[in-house]
């Protein structure tokens, strides 16, 4: 029995081998390079041997230590469980120390310029999740083209600052309006389709936002993006270092030393509040009517008719409120780089929130936090190494998928307890 | 005497040529049990679709008397039959939501009356009293029929891991909770041993004389069809072949032909 679950797991990871060098020798073995005007075919068969190794032995390990293979599939690995099991059990624990850490990290004193713009991003991309939990994981609509709403958020944010001078509290709203109503034109035609037609649809959708932003010229500027979108004040006091004649900014009002560090610390709680508000909300939500009945529709549609709940204003209210999130998310976007194109809304930052949600455990608000820290701190590690940022991420789902097939935290707690009630 | 609740006429159902409900009528009852049985493809599960907007029938009519008032079924489409006029069915292969607790399945069941409630959401958000009472109140009746079935117990447990006996239970209560007129069961013997059969059917004729809601039951099990109903309508190839009392249709010869068999 042991020799032969060593025998098929030697066999398995030879075969696995065999796998990346079909893949890998062409890819990465065989690299033309321009040598006196002509292209040359140059081989680099150490690298291919090295990556084919680590593709071997790799699966050996991963059968030896995780898969048992006469077991039956959906197992899960004793490491991920003995994770999973604490990720579970101490779930609130987890989320309330690390609302405290968000808060006192900008005054943490390793903290410095870099850390605290990727803190911003991990916020924007935790918002971002959350905000597409809900349309996938408590609605179950695979929506490929959430990056849509962001943009959508960003532009009227942008617009509207631009040409009306109005200020962030004002447009704020009117960005997660304009984003909504693109929700429903969106909701609007996929609400008779599931699954991977869904997500096809919305993928496109997504596509279509990005191409019409591209060449409306009049409107967004095309490629060349828009510029000099208002920065956001402190409730009317703006960050700048050489206030106008008799202007009160931020430092003088405080009486403070002027630091750029002061702007970026107000964008990192700014976006802290709208990613908790979002949080907040959601959790509220799911305990209503209309959050119960879109896990309903996820579970099962025909079941949900025959009990009198209409799916179509379900599901439009569930595109609608993930995708004012992510207008809201766009607003901030736009005003924390003070400059848009359509370049930073394509396809990749749609895969990217989804594959957050996904990875994080659908439905989970925390899964989505520990996923982000994973995906997006592991690709800002790999930032240095340029070209391998896309291999770590990738490495990164695989691993999850590995130990947590159905996400970081996969456990969902019931909307309503009768328990709770009798105590 | 009874009073009548539904009301068929000439009711067909055709898919490109196919005809699988050929010019059916029949009534059923308000406080009765009414059983439509017949052989596998006989059209009865298409005549449930077509009572509650699955289908939209070809031709026919079909008539709910809803407290002095006369709603024709056919003009509701889908989910609309079970909001207003209180048609509720469950399914041959059960339809729960499966990783919702039993409790959050007869929430969703409620729904309509908690949106009402809850201001479509926005007095919900900020706790407002009248929606905390309504959703009390909704739990209180998802608790008086879970004690019923025997399932109070198992409320916070998700429906998924209920043992299938218990999962069928669920799904005949969860359609009470929309407070139905008609409630249309589709099978709801299929898959349960003698014991369960027996407490199926003494859930039903509850439902039938303390609820006083009208049944309309699809069933194979002879033992719960002859047992609880007032009225038997027989299908064949989408025809009525026979209407009558349990006792009337054991003896009729048509129907021991057509289903039935005979004992030898």
């Amino acid at each position: 029995m042991e020799k032969n679950f060593l025998q098929s797991s030697i066999k398995d990871s030879l075969f696995t081998g065999l796998i990346a060098l079909a893949l890998f020798g062409p890819i990465i073995g065989l690299r033309t390079v321009a040598q006196n005007e002509i292209l040359v075919v140059q081989p680099k068969w150490l690298l291919v041997i090295f990556i084919v190794a680590i593709c071997a032995v790799g699966r050996f390990l991963i059968n030896l230590y995780t898969f048992n293979r006469d077991q039956k599939a959906g197992h899960q690995s004793s490491i991920g469980k003995s994770i999973g099991n604490f990720l579970d059990t101490k779930g609130t624990q987890i989320a309330i120390s690390a609302i405290i850490f968000s808060i006192i990290f900008p005054f943490l004193p390793f903290t410095d310029r870099y850390l605290m713009d990727i803190g911003i991003m991990m916020l924007t991309y935790i918002m971002l999740g959350w905000g597409l939990n809900i349309v996938i994981g408590l609605a179950g609509l695979l929506d490929l083209g959430y990056v849509a709403f962001y943009a959508v958020g960003a532009y009227s944010y942008a617009l509207f600052a631009i040409h009306f001078g109005w200020s962030f509290w004002i447009c704020l709203p009117i960005a997660g309006i304009f984003a909504a109503m693109f929700g429903v034109l969106l909701g609007f035609p996929v609400l008779r389709l599931r699954g991977d037609y869904l997500a096809i649809v919305t993928l496109a959708f997504g596509e279509m936002i990005r191409i019409l932003l591209l060449n409306w010229y009049e409107l967004t500027k095309g490629p060349d993006g828009l510029t000099g979108i208002p920065r956001p004040s402190f409730f009317g006091l703006p960050f700048k270092s050489f206030p106008e004649e008799g202007e009160q900014t931020f430092h003088t009002f405080f009486g403070l030393e002027y630091s750029p560090m002061q702007r970026i610390i107000f964008l990192y709680y700014l976006i802290l509040v709208l990613a908790l508000i979002t949080n907040l909300f959601t959790i509220k939500i799911r305990r209503l009517p209309i959050g119960r009945a879109w896990e309903a529709l996820r579970e099962d549609e025909i079941a949900c008719k025959s009990l009198g709940v209409n799916p179509r204003n379900t599901k439009l209210t569930a595109f609608a409120i993930g995708a004012m999130f992510g207008g809201f998310a766009g607003s901030f976007f736009a005003t924390r780089q003070a400059f848009i194109s359509p370049e930073s809304f394509t396809f990749i930052e749609s895969a990217i929130i989804v594959a957050i949600v996904v990875l994080g455990g659908m439905g989970s608000q925390t899964g989505v936090v520990l996923s982000t820290i994973f995906l997006i701190g592991l690709i800002e590690v790999f930032r240095d190494f340029e070209s391998y940022r896309m291999i770590a991420f990738g490495g990164a789902m695989v691993l999850i998928m590995i130990f947590r097939p159905r996400g970081i935290l996969a456990t969902r707690k019931p909307t309503i307890t009768l328990e709770k009630k009798k105590g | 005497m009874a009073i009548k609740l539904l009301d068929v006429e000439n009711l067909t159902m055709k898919f490109e040529g196919l005809v699988a409900i050929d010019n059916l009528s029949f009534s059923a009852n308000k406080d009765q049990i009414t059983s439509i049985i017949g052989p596998n493809g006989a059209g009865k599960t298409t005549v449930f679709n077509c009572l509650t907007g699955f289908y939209k029938a070809t031709a026919g009519s079909m008539f709910l008397n809803k407290e002095n008032e006369k709603l024709n079924l056919r003009k509701f489409s889908d989910y609309r039959v079970a909001q207003r006029a209180g048609v509720a069915r469950t399914f041959q292969n059960i339809r729960l939501f499966p990783q919702m607790s039993v409790l959050e399945n007869m929430m969703v069941a409620q729904h309509n009356k908690l949106m009402d409630a809850s201001g479509f959401t926005l007095l919900g958000l900020f706790n407002s009293p009248s929606f905390v009472k309504k959703e009390k109140e909704a739990v209180e009746i998802s608790k008086y029929w879970l004690d019923i079935i025997g399932l109070t117990h198992r409320a916070d447990d998700d429906a998924g891991d209920l043992p299938y006996g218990d999962q069928r239970k669920l799904e005949i209560v969860r359609a009470m909770c929309i407070n139905p007129n008609l409630l249309c069961l589709d099978e709801p013997a299929a898959g349960l041993n003698a014991k369960e059969s027996a407490e199926l059917n003494k859930l039903l004729l509850f439902i039938k004389n303390k609820k006083k809601t009208g049944i309309l039951l699809i069933e194979h099990d002879m033992s719960v069809v002859m047992e609880i109903s007032d009225h038997v309508v027989v299908l064949n190839y989408g025809k009525k072949i026979f209407e009558g009392t349990s006792q009337e249709t054991k003896k009729s010869p048509e129907v021991i032909e057509a289903y039935l068999g005979t004992d030898e």
